[in-house]
This record gives structure tokens, C-alpha cells and sequence, in this order.
């Protein structure tokens, strides 16, 4: 009883508008992009390649998200690096 | 100089056709001559708002058609000799008029009145098409919700691709009290998504309902939360700009403690 008590005076928000902000604005951006899943796809496929010829990379951890900023929609990626000795192209 | 104002939404019940009402009496009450169009040709609601549906002979479509002049068309409110509805066909559809028809017809109505408020349908085909064609800005109508908030950054891409200048947004249906547990989105989370100028919140209340049963907008009861918010928006697009929100909180620390210890049965919307 206390416990319930003092959890809702010192009350934090998890309520359930972060989910709804986190899926619209994943949404949004996907609304407005004309790609297709299997288009979206094969430009990330080839972007880590582009990329792996001069630096190696683990591509199973790597992420790529549309989001939208300020002034419109950026693409973001994350690309862990494993070796950036440049290698003879 | 008078000016066009376009209510839309995208999605359907988020209370376009509640705030095109309020806003026409709002705007009539500080002394402007106001008609409220409703562009929702097929599915007329306006005249029901406003109280007014008994009084129609002729409506939009049969002006366009050259069936009757605009001034026989206009119906006078009941309450306010400042404020005129010009009434959908329910009979004909969308199509039965073209923008460039309705750009016509707004420069005509902007001739004989300080303000136009048309009332968009739902939708982002023919008949928001029509909607827009008059427009000098639009008001975006949200509800805190991710389908209305969806559609309304639809509609704000829509609104910008035709050139029309700064949307403005109003909240609707907002809930202080799930904002202050967290489960709804509070002002700032909607501007930070949707990126447009606010003109104002209207809280979620009972009175809206009991208004639409009596034909008698929210505006005209001094008394009403709701028709404060709108009487604040009306002053906020006729260049008073700051003026504060209503407070949209559910009463206080010393409230939400009573009621949550059992004191009291729930709080104010």
C-alpha cells in the first residue's frame, strides 16, 4: 500500500506516449518515402559495399534508419568498423 | 481585408466541423462578419452544429450552378446577425464542384464578409481539392492520437505542396489527465513531430456533445472550457498571438494527492 503510494507521488512518465512518438516518428518518414522494402534493401546492401572496399565492417550489426529532422528526413547509419587499414583497391 | 481560413484534418472525427462552428461564432462575437462554408458536399454536418438545418433552401452546389444567387443561399444564424452559413448539397457529392469553381465563389464571399472558415471533409481527394482551392491559410485539427497525428502530417505536406502559407495546428480532445500519468502526448511531443506553429488546444469535455445536441456551439456559453479555447484561438488568428493558453491541468499536486488517496472522484478535463 505505502509502496503503491509513494510509486505514484514520485511517478515517472512510461506511460504509453513514448511508444506512440517512437512509432509515428518512425511512420512519418515512412509515409513520405516512395521506396519499396526490397529497394530500401538492396540500397543498403549496396552502400555496405561501397564501403567495404576500403574498410572492413561487420554487416550483421550495422543499422540504417530514416528518421525525421529538423528540415526533413535523414538517413542514419551506424557501421561498426573492424579494420581500417586501407586495403589495396 | 478579409481572409479565407480552411479547417482540415485528413482523418474524419477529429472535430473539424466542432471547431469550424466555434471558430464562425468566436470570430462573429469579437465583430467580425464571418460565413462559415461547408465544403463536405453529400455529407453535410455544419447546419446541425450550428442549429440551422431547418433553415436551408438552396445550398453551395446550386450557387455554383448558377440555381439561385449567393445572398439566397446564406443562412443567418439564430443567435448572431455577424455570423452566415453557406450549406452543403446532401444530395450531390464531391464532384459536383471543381476548385477552380470554389476559388470563385470564396473571392465572392470574401467581398461581403471579414471572414471565410471553410469546413474541409475528411479525406485528401476531390473534396479537400475544393477545399484548398479558396484558401489564404488552413488550420490543422489533431486529436493526440498516432492515426490523427498520422494523417495530419499528410495533410501539412499536402497543404504546403499547394503553396499555402504557415498551417496552424489545434489540439483537440486533449486529456490532462492522461497527459500528466503519461499516456497521451502533451503539447510539445505533438509540435516536435507535426513542426507547426500551435493556435490553440481544446480540451476533451462533455459540453462539446451536449452543444452538437442543441445546435448551439460551445462559443456562445461564456461559461464553457471549450468555448474559452476557441474564443482564445479566434483571438490568437486575429492577431493577438499571445494569448496564454487556458490551463489544461487536472488542479495540482494537493488534488491529484486527495484523489488519489480516495477524496475526490476525478478531476476537471
Amino acid at each position: 500500500m505505502m509502496k503503491d503510494l509513494l510509486n505514484k507521488l514520485f511517478q515517472k512518465e512510461n506511460g504509453s506516449k513514448e511508444e506512440a512518438k517512437a512509432r509515428l516518428k518512425f511512420l512519418l518518414v515512412h509515409d513520405q518515402v516512395d521506396l519499396t522494402p526490397a529497394q530500401i534493401e538492396s540500397m543498403k546492401t549496396e552502400i555496405m559495399e561501397v564501403i567495404g572496399r576500403y574498410v572492413d565492417v561487420d554487416r550483421s550489426c550495422a543499422e540504417f534508419k530514416l528518421q525525421k529532422e529538423a528540415g526533413g528526413v535523414a538517413l542514419v547509419s551506424n557501421i561498426p568498423v573492424t579494420r581500417v587499414t586501407a586495403r589495396a583497391v | 481585408m478579409s481572409e479565407c481560413i480552411v479547417v482540415t484534418s485528413g482523418k474524419g472525427g477529429v472535430g473539424k466541423t466542432t471547431t469550424s462552428a466555434n471558430l464562425g461564432v468566436a470570430l462573429a462575437q469579437k465583430g467580425n462578419k464571418v460565413v462559415v462554408v461547408d465544403a463536405d458536399i453529400g455529407l453535410r454536418n455544419l447546419d446541425v452544429i450550428l442549429g440551422l438545418e431547418n433553415r436551408i433552401v438552396y445550398d453551395l452546389v446550386h450557387v455554383v450552378e448558377g440555381e439561385c444567387r449567393l445572398k439566397q443561399a446564406l443562412i443567418k444564424d439564430k443567435r448572431n446577425p455577424n455570423l452566415f452559413l453557406l450549406p452543403a448539397a446532401q444530395t450531390r457529392d464531391k464532384n459536383a464542384i471543381n476548385p477552380d469553381q470554389m476559388r470563385e465563389l470564396v473571392a465572392q464571399l470574401k467581398e461581403d464578409h471579414d471572414y471565410v472558415i471553410v469546413d474541409c471533409p475528411a479525406g485528401i481527394e476531390q473534396g479537400f481539392r475544393n477545399s484548398i482551392a479558396g484558401a489564404d491559410r488552413a488550420i490543422i485539427v489533431t486529436t493526440p492520437e498516432v492515426s490523427a497525428i498520422r494523417d495530419a502530417d499528410r495533410i501539412i505536406g499536402l497543404v504546403e505542396a499547394a503553396e499555402l502559407p504557415e498551417p496552424r495546428l489545434v489540439i483537440n480532445r486533449f486529456r490532462a489527465k492522461m497527459v500528466e500519468r503519461g499516456d497521451m502526448m502533451n503539447k510539445d511531443d505533438i509540435m516536435e513531430i507535426l513542426a507547426i506553429p500551435l493556435v490553440g488546444i481544446v480540451p476533451d469535455h462533455e459540453e462539446v456533445i451536449v452543444s452538437a445536441n442543441k445546435g448551439a456551439p460551445a462559443a456562445y456559453n461564456e461559461d464553457s472550457v471549450v468555448g474559452e479555447a476557441y474564443r482564445r484561438i479566434a483571438r490568437r488568428l486575429c492577431g493577438e498571438p499571445e494569448v496564454p493558453y487556458i490551463a489544461l491541468t487536472t488542479g495540482g499536486f494537493w488534488k491529484s494527492f486527495k484523489r488519489m488517496i480516495g477524496f475526490s472522484a476525478g478531476g476537471a478535463a
